[in-house]
């Protein structure tokens, strides 16, 4: 599967994913700082709560995440080249699994990666610019960590929401990187549907998980080209 | 002879139209076979279904003997393809591309990936990429795809599309030196008869989905049968003319006027000093000899007029 997983990666345009990788990085690692300076200030009232903050901010890469949908199957189909694939001596189930997993790790390690980024820069920006009130403590540096690896494993299901309907049913680029837009947005409106925005998380995660599960079982019969 | 392909009952439905319907295809080892039909007639169908592109709506495929389904795709290592348009990661380069279509064939060898773009002349472009390929090009290295792990068996549709008169040549000397030397057998198709006359052993006339004919070459050249044509002013009173004053009735009418007389008691003077002697015109009249073209025009649109 790993080498599968590997073929998946060199069949992309790497140059054009660094890219817009790099785009999300920067963007990512000064939102925080950014949203205590000019639109939240409440949330720079302790680390506590600038990590609560910034868990929301990185919901962005699931939008990475469409991009990915976009690349490896929708893309793929498009340019015939998922033909092409069905005619490897792997079954169609093991090719989508493939695709899914590549896509789940990138995510994974590209919301990692943002974490780790965004978290060393507010740190940085903090000490010669003050907006989070003080110090940072072990405990916070521990429930950072844990957030990090919580919310990537949510944000890398979330980010499946769109593939089963749009990526592979429908094979549309713009419904994907709407409904990937409207999933990292979703639970920031969660005070508008009177739920706590957590709830809005977890309903996405398990769509998301759905959506993955539906996109492996049904790949004989909805992978036709 | 073994079997390399045999499909029993291959139907492939799509959106209420039937794209291929009961299929009964036999291909042997190390023959040429070649699926001869009018575009659209399901010929690209087929050789999906039998390289798992898409799946059959009914039927079963047996590839070197054993049942080849969604669960059996390891088969494929056996067989290179190229079906339809010529597709590739177009931002990769050639030898990149052909490196991903050998790993998936479990395929490691970096000398038979050059040695396969040397038989299609494509030595020296192996780091250019696919998308400043032109289409000739594109299709020389979808040849070379197919042929580069060394498959026993090679399915090519359509494979001298896009090529020039020299490229369609050399094409056609590689799979007559594909499949004499190395024993490869071979799948192709193709809408032009001349194509496939030069090439194949055997071919499978495919219409409206249906495979209607299998035959080989040689048979149809055994069958070869002289005839005379006429061209004359009016052409039913040919015909009446000639069977009442000569007693012919072996012969056809085609293209409308055009009269082909298989009964050759008669010469081509003596029937032409009975039709001037009845004020007939008579524009065109030579002795012919019925072609594969005829053959197979014969089989699809069943034949001419007249009888």
């Amino acid at each position: 599967m790993i080498k599968y997983m590997r073929l998946e990666w060199r069949k992309l345009d790497r140059l054009n994913v660094w890219i817009e990788l790099s785009i999300y990085f920067i963007i990512m690692m000064f939102l925080p700082t950014f949203f205590i300076n000019v639109v939240l200030p409440e949330y720079g009232q302790s680390f506590t709560q600038a990590i609560e903050l910034n868990s929301y901010i990185q919901m962005g890469i699931v939008l990475f995440g469409g991009s990915l949908i976009n690349h490896v199957f929708i893309e793929q189909y498009k340019n015939k080249t998922m033909a092409l694939s069905f005619g490897y001596p792997i079954s169609r189930k093991t090719l989508f699994t493939a695709k899914i997993l590549f896509i789940a790790a990138a995510v994974f390690a590209a919301s990692i990666i943002s974490f780790i980024l965004s978290g060393l820069s507010t740190y940085v920006i903090n000490l010669f610019a003050p907006l989070i009130e003080g110090p940072l403590s072990a405990a916070d540096v521990i429930q950072y960590a844990g957030t990090m690896l919580t919310r990537s494993l949510l944000i890398t299901v979330i980010s499946f929401v769109p593939l089963f309907l749009f990526g592979i049913w429908k094979r549309a680029v713009v419904p994907t990187i709407v409904c990937s837009i409207g999933s990292m947005q979703l639970p920031n409106f969660s005070s508008f549907l009177h739920v706590h925005p957590e709830t809005v998380v977890a309903v996405l995660a398990v769509l998301g998980a759905v959506s993955l599960a539906a996109s492996i079982l049904t790949a004989e019969k909805l992978g036709e080209v | 002879m073994d079997q390399i392909i045999k499909t029993t009952g291959l139907t492939k439905r799509a959106k209420d139209r039937v794209l291929a319907e009961n299929i009964q295809l036999d291909v042997y080892k190390g023959e040429i076979y070649g699926l001869l039909g009018k575009n659209g007639a399901g010929k690209t169908t087929i050789m999906k279904m039998l390289v798992g592109m898409t799946t059959p709506s009914s039927g079963e495929i047996a590839l070197f003997g054993k049942s080849f389904n969604e669960h059996s795709k390891s088969l494929l290592r056996r067989v290179g393809s190229l079906i339809e348009y010529p597709t590739f990661y177009e931002h990769l380069t050639a030898m990149e591309n052909l490196q991903l279509h050998c790993e998936y064939l479990g395929y490691y060898d970096e000398q038979g990936i050059k040695h396969a773009l040397d038989l299609v002349q494509l030595k020296g472009i192996e780091n250019k990429k696919v998308k400043e390929f032109s289409l000739g090009m594109k299709q020389r290295l979808g040849l070379a795809r197919a042929m580069v792990a060394k498959p026993e068996l090679i399915i090519l549709d359509e494979p001298t599309n896009g090529l020039d008169p020299i490229g369609i040549k050399d094409i056609r000397d590689l799979i007559l030196v594909l499949n004499k030397e190395y024993g490869i057998t071979f799948l192709l198709s193709s809408h032009i008869l001349g194509e496939m006359e030069q090439v194949v052993d055997r071919i499978g006339v495919i219409e409206q989905g249906r495979l209607i004919k299998q035959v080989a070459l040689e048979e149809i050249r055994k069958q070869h049968t002289d005839y005379i044509e006429l061209l004359t002013t009016d052409a039913k009173r040919t015909v009446y003319l000639l069977e009442d004053q000569l007693g012919i009735s072996n012969m056809k009418l085609v293209q409308g006027d055009r009269i082909r007389i298989y009964d050759l008691t008669y010469t081509q003077q003596q029937i032409s000093r009975m039709l001037i002697e009845h004020n007939i015109g008579l524009e065109e009249i030579q002795k012919r000899n019925s072609s594969l073209e005829d053959y197979f025009y014969k089989l699809i649109h069943g034949g001419g007029s007249h009888d």
